[in-house]
């Protein structure tokens, strides 16, 4: 029995060790740099110590703040519509036999795309003079809108890109969900009778929600983490009505030169979206049919 | 004996790019020309100003025979991939293209190499612009001085905003060439005729060093500053002052009533851009001639004129320098920095600058912007360019000027933008930049 014992530890340990390797010792060296002012004099990196004093800062940063709020917003906004026209499609084309093929590769096509170049080609369409969206306003005899240079329009024209993005991503998942649900249940629903809406509301949604959450969840955590489509269509701007904390990050870290802050602000993120995915997970959680099962 | 450019245009996920620049033909020509240096890589930003200097490194290849591998980036990834290779044991850069908003971080943190300590003879041409002495460093005072500070980088561009007006539009309207800020609006307010035509197109988005460049000329030249003397040690911030509020007000007057509708929105790219497709009749940018004048890219060849940034009754033009200074770093082999002072030396010579001028770019050389090369009309910019640079003036003399700028490009695009007042915004500005110079220790 011991060795037995003995023997699954030593089983579990190189799993363990690389774990420790590559997750937790990159934050803890994180935390150590975040209590710590960096500071080259000399060509020498001086480390300073500040104790919890970075951190006290981070609530009267106002990019920071901003930071975190877009972000809350902008990923929950950007995700329940990824999922609700995610959802809605597979189910529209989950029956579709004819031209899966150039259906489905229409669909992904923008998640195939790289972030820099959807930032890129949605600037262009959006931009005040020039852009498509602009044009077709005006051949509708609408007044131009600026997209990207109005704080009020700002932050709705990058979930925009965003829901375009990454809404077949939500397909996909949803969709080979439905595809492996069984068959025999909706049968025996339609021989009692059950409506599309019926069905829908009291068999495909609760089967479906173990899919639907692994979703959420993918998405949430992928959405807290955007960066490249707020950098080339906005900066962050105007104001702070786009500013995003993987960016804010990215500038008080790299550009300002920022070390021991930044990793400050690196690890509050952390916290905070450790905190709101496992808020979510246990509220969506707790209406999964097969929790705690 | 080839020369490379490594195209990172994708920051901050910079994809990488390695393409030879040299036609067959040049390498065979130049292969027989011995290589007298070593290979050098030279770390530069893809500015408007870039393709002209690509092009004065292959003439030095096609010349010597030296390798040069130019690695190419983002303004911002420019800097960040600075600090990076000064910071190892062995840079991989063996030139640094550092910027006047931050090249004093470079020298004060002891990782540039005077040029002088590489060899005793090396020195600045006279004819080379010394950009309010931005190359001299007083490693023991820490200050700018061409007195008591020893040579470290060489001028590669003078980096400048010039007021880019239609020349053909002022000659149909029969307007004069605006020396104030007030004559400027009363031209623009002429030319204004939106949504065909903006008087004024002007950048006010947030960027590393964007916003804040852009309203320096408008806040200088009305008396304002973010310090009260940063060259002579008075660090006192003045970003409040009645008279930077005076200059940020002019800004937004041509913005709000001639301007166009976007500002806050408006990159350099963008301005330039609204330029080369006529929809704006004024600009203050940096130079690209070579873009207005290309056929290809451009809907008004020929038709843009330069002149130096407008200024009050009370105060001069002031443009901000946003020049380039070429640096050598500590951390390479001596054979290097060798290598990198002989194409430092070359660059400055006349032939090196004219072709230079040639190709698109602005020299850093007197004698070339002040020769008859500035009649000609491809070169019509030169004047502007000569009038300006001695009343230039740098923006910042501060290893913290990277942190300051964060809180200047969010204010004033704030301002800008509507989302606060301007008076708030500029308090604001001033209390938060305050509290970092007294945390920096000044």
């Amino acid at each position: 029995m011991r060795s037995t014992t003995l023997w699954r530890y030593l089983t579990l340990s190189p799993t363990l060790l690389l774990f420790l390797f590559l997750t937790v010792l990159p934050l803890a060296s994180l935390f150590v740099l975040s209590v710590h002012e960096v500071e080259w004099r000399d060509r020498i990196a001086h480390w300073d110590w500040v104790g919890m004093a970075n951190y006290a800062h981070l609530a009267k940063d106002t990019l920071f703040t901003a930071g975190i709020l877009n972000t809350l917003i902008f990923a929950v906004v950007a995700v329940s519509f990824q999922m609700i026209l995610g959802f809605w499609l597979a189910l529209l084309t989950q029956r579709v036999t004819r031209g899966q093929l150039v259906y489905r590769t229409i669909f992904l096509l923008p998640i195939l795309v790289p972030g820099i170049i959807i930032g890129a080609i949605w600037k262009l369409m959006y931009s005040f003079d020039f852009g498509v969206v602009n044009q077709l306003l005006l051949y509708l005899g609408m007044t131009p809108q600026d997209w990207l240079g109005d704080s009020s329009l700002a932050l709705l024209s990058v979930i925009v890109v965003d829901v375009w993005h990454w809404t077949p991503f939500c397909f996909l998942l949803l969709l080979a969900g439905l595809q492996s649900l069984p068959e025999d249940i909706y049968e025996a629903s339609r021989l009692d009778g059950a409506t599309g809406w019926r069905e829908l509301r009291y068999i495909t949604l609760p089967l479906m929600l173990p899919s639907i959450i692994v979703t959420f969840l993918f998405r949430m955590i992928l959405a807290f983490k955007v960066f490249d489509e707020v950098y080339l269509l906005t900066g962050g701007g105007p104001g702070t009505s786009t500013e995003v904390i993987s960016f804010t990050i990215y500038r008080r870290f790299f550009t300002e030169d920022q070390a021991g802050y930044g990793a400050a602000m690196s690890v509050a993120t952390f916290a905070v979206i450790a905190i709101a995915i496992a808020a979510v997970s246990r509220i969506m959680g707790n209406k999964d049919p097969e929790a705690g099962v | 004996m080839s020369i490379h450019a490594r195209t990172c245009t994708q920051a901050p996920t910079c994809k990488r790019l390695l393409v030879s620049s040299m036609a067959l033909g040049t390498l065979l020509a130049s292969s027989l020309v011995v290589a007298a240096e070593a290979p050098i890589t030279i770390v530069i930003n893809q500015s408007p100003w870039f393709p002209g200097f690509q092009s004065v490194v292959e003439k030095y290849v096609e010349e010597t025979g030296n390798e040069v591998e130019l690695d190419v980036n983002p303004f911002a990834g420019s800097l960040e991939k600075q600090r990076s290779a000064v910071r190892t044991e062995k840079s991989p850069f063996d030139v640094l293209i550092m910027n006047a908003g931050f090249f004093v971080e470079f020298y004060k943190g002891g990782f540039m190499q005077p040029l002088t300590d590489i060899d005793a003879d090396f020195g600045l041409s006279p004819d080379i612009y010394t950009f309010d002495d931005s190359p001299y460093w007083d490693a023991d005072k820490n200050l700018i001085s061409s007195d008591s500070g020893k040579l470290y980088s060489v001028p590669v561009n003078p980096n400048i905003p010039l007021l880019h007006y239609r020349k053909d539009l002022y000659e149909e309207n029969d307007l004069s060439l605006p020396t104030t800020w007030d004559e400027l609006y009363a031209n623009a307010e002429v030319l204004n005729d939106p949504p065909r035509r903006y008087g004024i197109s002007q950048r006010g988005q947030r960027e590393a060093f964007g916003v804040t460049y852009d309203v320096l000329p408008y806040i200088w030249s009305h008396g304002g500053a973010i310090f009260a003397d940063q060259k002579g040690g008075d660090f006192t911030v003045t970003i409040n002052s009645p008279e930077t509020y005076a200059g940020m007000q002019t800004y937004l007057k041509l913005a709000n009533d001639v301007g166009h509708p976007s500002t806050a929105g408006q990159t350099q790219t963008n301005v330039i851009q609204n330029m080369s497709t006529g929809r704006a009749a004024h600009i203050l940018a940096v130079l690209s001639p070579g873009l207005f004048d290309d056929p290809n890219k451009s809907a008004v060849v020929k038709q843009v004129d330069y002149a130096a940034p407008p200024a009050t009754a009370d105060f001069p033009s002031s443009p901000p320098l946003g020049h380039w200074l070429a640096g050598v770093p500590r951390n390479i082999p001596e054979a290097e920095q060798k290598a990198a002072l002989a194409f430092l030396s070359w660059f400055q010579t006349d032939e090196a600058q004219i072709a230079y001028a040639k190709a698109g770019s602005a020299p850093v050389s007197r004698a070339v912007l002040e020769s008859d090369m500035a009649d000609e009309e491809n070169f019509r910019w030169m004047k502007a360019m000569a009038a300006a640079i001695p009343m230039a003036k740098l923006t910042f003399v501060i290893p913290e000027a990277s942190q300051v700028l964060a809180v200047t490009e969010l204010r004033f695009n704030q301002a800008i933008s509507g989302e606060l007042e301007l008076k708030e915004a500029l308090n604001m500005a001033a209390s938060e930049i305050h509290q970092l110079m007294i945390d920096a220790g000044y």
